[in-house]
């Protein structure tokens, strides 16, 4: 015969059991005849359910290899020697309790409250190579009267991997009987129907019992007691009251569920010794080991840097030529053809839009590949690694383990690693993670501090760039250690477990469509801030700052926007930039980190005709302003700039976001920490520097 | 009573930092120590949560793998069903219903 299925969503009414479940029938498709006895299949997603109901009924069922491919109850019809049976295709499930709909759903159908609806036997799908995972459902069904069937899957996975299963061993630990089968070869149909017709013949199993539950009353014969009783003692089962979902006993039943597990499987699994060690394990050992492994993460960190600067810098000055050659003297003509040249419609497009957005738009390719690398990095498995690496160091270091993965969100954007600071259960540790995050160095910075490395370390500037990622980990580090020292001494440690999947090779589609996400959330993000900035910026440009002069026809130095830099500028001389020009970019860089390169764009365009601009001379006049500002040590000056950049409050969204999780004052304390520190550590960076260099 | 749930437990309390450190502690093989570990994720009584980096600026609500709430779907600031890459367990306590 050719058997059918029929598909249902749902059964109508699950307290009756399989026998009540409403499939959707075809019309041709033949079930099994009407009272034909039933055999309920079940079993973990992922194990090969949905293949061997296939193979046994000869349904086209929908199979895949990702869990919960099974979310509807499939039926059709088996052929079993001499008989026709009825199998129901339950939705995947670990274990009988509650914790899905698709567990509930199969919990429901398993134990429907009138037995005779229930099936007549359960054949249990379990993955050899994977099989404590599968037997705790297992354990579930044996403690209840139906009948059980326990079917092994994927013997050949587990054989790869060493693993082999002694089935009679298993049976005689498991107390019910145990078949292997390969369903997409047909191997071991002919057991299965054998084993699980005795199994329909034989009916209720006696349950297995937790021996923790048997209260024994000792009748007294032979002078038996509780702990040596006599076969006719009674016997009862101790079922306390439940105070709640998830109790302490529902964990101590678990217990011993698992610790029934762990017997079968000592008593039915051997792992051959002579397996060779895999790929993984053999590189595991050096890239996670307490010492070489920091190492190799700063190593491949360092060449990440590298290779963006590298790679991307002839792209990058491509663009720069495009935009500041061609695009901008493009503009200048048209708008002269149709007379709007020279006037502040020019100013404004040329000196503000494609000067500013331009010049960030030319950084779109080192972003990209900064972006793609890392995503080869994740995808391969290796950033778990790094995890691993870095929480071993905060581990050590008294900070809280879990704090690791909003500082690591941190180095992407501060604002979703403030929101991430959620998943921490303690208040202080919330508090304290939150104002740890704006000390990473986001994505945002990295264009400020690679405009600055090739133009000041042309030679190093992927060392450069490295270095302050370097100096963001350890500001994580000993501001942390110095909250915790003075403000929280009493948080404890919080213990983090990191699963490590298996290295794989990156596959190029996910690696660029991750590289392109990315990119695509920055270039959104700095659109918008940087359009809406240099708008601001250039208004406040022509805006006279007391020195004369009317709207739009005042010198970029005598502007507004040059009058507050150069109220703030002495306060940041003896860092080394008391020049207005480079405290603009920090003002500016306050409200975002994405416009301060527009903004210099902006105010250098500004300082010179449009005629006379030369690509790449952005660089050549931040140079002259640190030569200038720094009294000669234009490098030690810049690098005490990008350790203020780096330090200081990250952006107005941060902050926004710090008053949400944390509240006005630890917001404030925030954001004054930063400053102090960003100004200390850059004052003290080009005092020492200019002594030394 | 002490079986496997409890010994894994145990060893997350007293701060492994990876599942090889739990499987070394409790003596357990490493199937019991997944299957295990993924009990007790299930349960409620550990939580699972997925490493993510480089994350847009602006945040979730700019990411293309953002929820419409502006929320992240990437299991970055909450539990994700998508194992898409290297798992954080993270031991929690667990709260009453």
């Amino acid at each position: 015969m050719t058997p059918e299925t029929a598909t249902s969503t749902l059964p109508a009414d699950t307290t009756r059991g399989l026998a009540a479940a409403n499939c959707h029938e075809d019309g041709s498709a033949p079930q099994a005849p009407a009272g034909a006895r039933v055999v309920a299949l079940a079993g973990a997603p992922n194990v090969g359910k949905s293949t061997l109901f296939n193979a046994l009924t000869g349904a086209r069922r929908t199979v895949g290899n990702w869990p919960g491919t099974t979310v509807e109850v499939g039926r059709g019809a088996w052929a079993l020697p001499g008989e026709q049976v009825s199998l129901v295709d339950l939705p995947g499930a670990y274990s009988l309790d509650p914790m899905s709909p698709d567990e509930e759903l199969t919990r429901d159908l398993l134990l429907a409250a009138d037995p005779a609806a229930r099936p007549g036997a359960v054949v249990v799908i379990a993955s050899a190579a994977h099989l404590a995972r599968s037997l705790y459902l297992v354990a579930q069904v044996r403690e209840t009267t139906l009948p059980v069937v326990v079917v092994l899957t994927m013997i050949d996975v587990a054989a790869r991997r060493g693993i082999e299963i002694d089935t009679a061993a298993l049976e005689r630990a498991l107390g019910c009987p145990v078949v292997s089968v390969d369903p997409r070869r047909r191997r071991g149909h002919e057991d299965l129907d054998r084993v699980v017709l005795a199994a329909l013949d034989a009916g209720p199993a006696t349950p297995r019992v937790d021996p923790a539950r048997v209260r024994v009353q000792p009748c007294g014969c032979r002078g038996c007691t509780a702990d040596a009783p006599c076969s006719c003692c009674p016997h009862d089962l101790v079922e306390p009251a439940l105070d709640g979902e998830h109790t302490a006993y529902e964990l101590e039943r678990a217990d011993e569920r698992f610790a029934w597990i762990e017997r079968a499987v000592t008593a039915g699994v051997t792992a051959r010794a002579d397996v060779r060690q895999t790929w993984t394990d053999r590189i595991d050992r050096w890239v996670t080991a307490p010492v070489i492994g920091p190492l190799i993460f700063l190593a491949v960190m360092w060449a990440v840097f590298q290779v963006t600067t590298v790679v991307a810098a002839p792209l990058q000055d491509g663009l720069d030529q495009l935009v500041s050659g061609p695009v901008s003297a493009a503009v200048s003509a048209g708008l002269g053809a149709i007379g709007l040249g020279g006037g502040l419609i020019e100013g404004f497009l040329v000196n503000g839009l494609i000067a500013g957005v331009g010049m960030v738009l030319t950084f779109v390719p080192l972003m990209g590949l900064m972006f793609l690398l890392i995503a080869v990095l994740e995808d391969s498995g290796y950033m778990a690694r790094a995890a691993v690496v870095t929480d071993r160091l905060m581990g050590r270091l008294g900070l809280p383990g879990r704090a690791f993965l909003p500082l690591v969100v941190g180095f992407g954007c501060n604002v979703p690693a403030i929101s991430a600071t959620r998943i921490l259960p303690n208040a202080r540790h919330r508090i304290l993670t939150s104002l740890l995050v704006p000390f990473t160095s986001c994505s945002a910075r990295l264009t400020v501090f690679v405009l600055l490395a090739t133009t000041f370390f042309p030679e190093r500037a992927g060392t450069v760039v490295f270095a302050m990622y370097l100096t963001s980990i350890l500001l994580v580090v000993l501001i942390g250690l110095l909250l915790r020292s003075t403000l929280w001494r009493a948080v404890g440690a919080d213990p983090l477990v990191i699963d490590l999947p298996p290295y794989q090779r990156p596959t190029a589609r996910l690696s660029l469509s991750v590289m392109w996400l990315r990119l695509k959330g920055f270039l959104r993000t700095a659109g918008g801030i940087i359009v809406a900035t240099v708008c601001v910026v250039w208004l406040l440009q022509m805006i006279p700052g007391g020195g004369g002069g009317t709207f739009g026809a005042v010198p970029v130095e005598d502007s507004l926007y040059a009058a507050v830099s150069r109220f703030v500028a002495p306060v940041l001389a003896p860092a080394g930039f008391g020049d207005w020009q480079a405290v603009s970019a920090l003002v500016v860089g306050f409200i975002a980190k994405e416009a301060v390169i527009s903004s210099w764009a902006q105010t250098y365009a500004l300082a010179e005709p449009a005629s006379e601009r030369q690509p790449g001379a952005l660089g050549q006049h931040l140079l002259a302003t640190f030569e200038s500002s720094s009294g000669g040590h234009a490098g030690v000056a810049v690098v005490a700039f990008m350790v203020f950049l780096l330090a200081y409050t990250p952006c107005v969204a941060t902050i926004s976001a710090q008053k949400r999780e944390i509240g006005v004052r630890w917001t404030a304390l925030g954001l004054v920490l930063g400053l102090v520190v960003a100004w200390v550590l850059a004052v003290l960076v080009f005092q020492v520097g200019r002594l030394i260099w | 009573m002490s079986g496997p749930l409890t010994a894994v437990l145990k060893a997350f309390g007293a701060g492994v930092h990876s599942v090889d450190e739990v499987v070394v502690r409790t003596g357990l093989s490493r199937d019991v120590v997944d299957a295990a570990i993924g009990h007790l994720v299930r349960a409620g009584r550990l939580e699972s949560r997925e490493l993510a980096i480089g994350c847009p600026d602006g945040g979730c609500g700019s990411c293309a793998s953002g929820q419409v709430d502006g929320s992240a779907g990437c299991g970055a600031s909450g539990p994700s069903e998508r194992r898409s890459g290297p798992v954080l367990v993270t031991l929690s306590l667990r709260r009453p219903h």
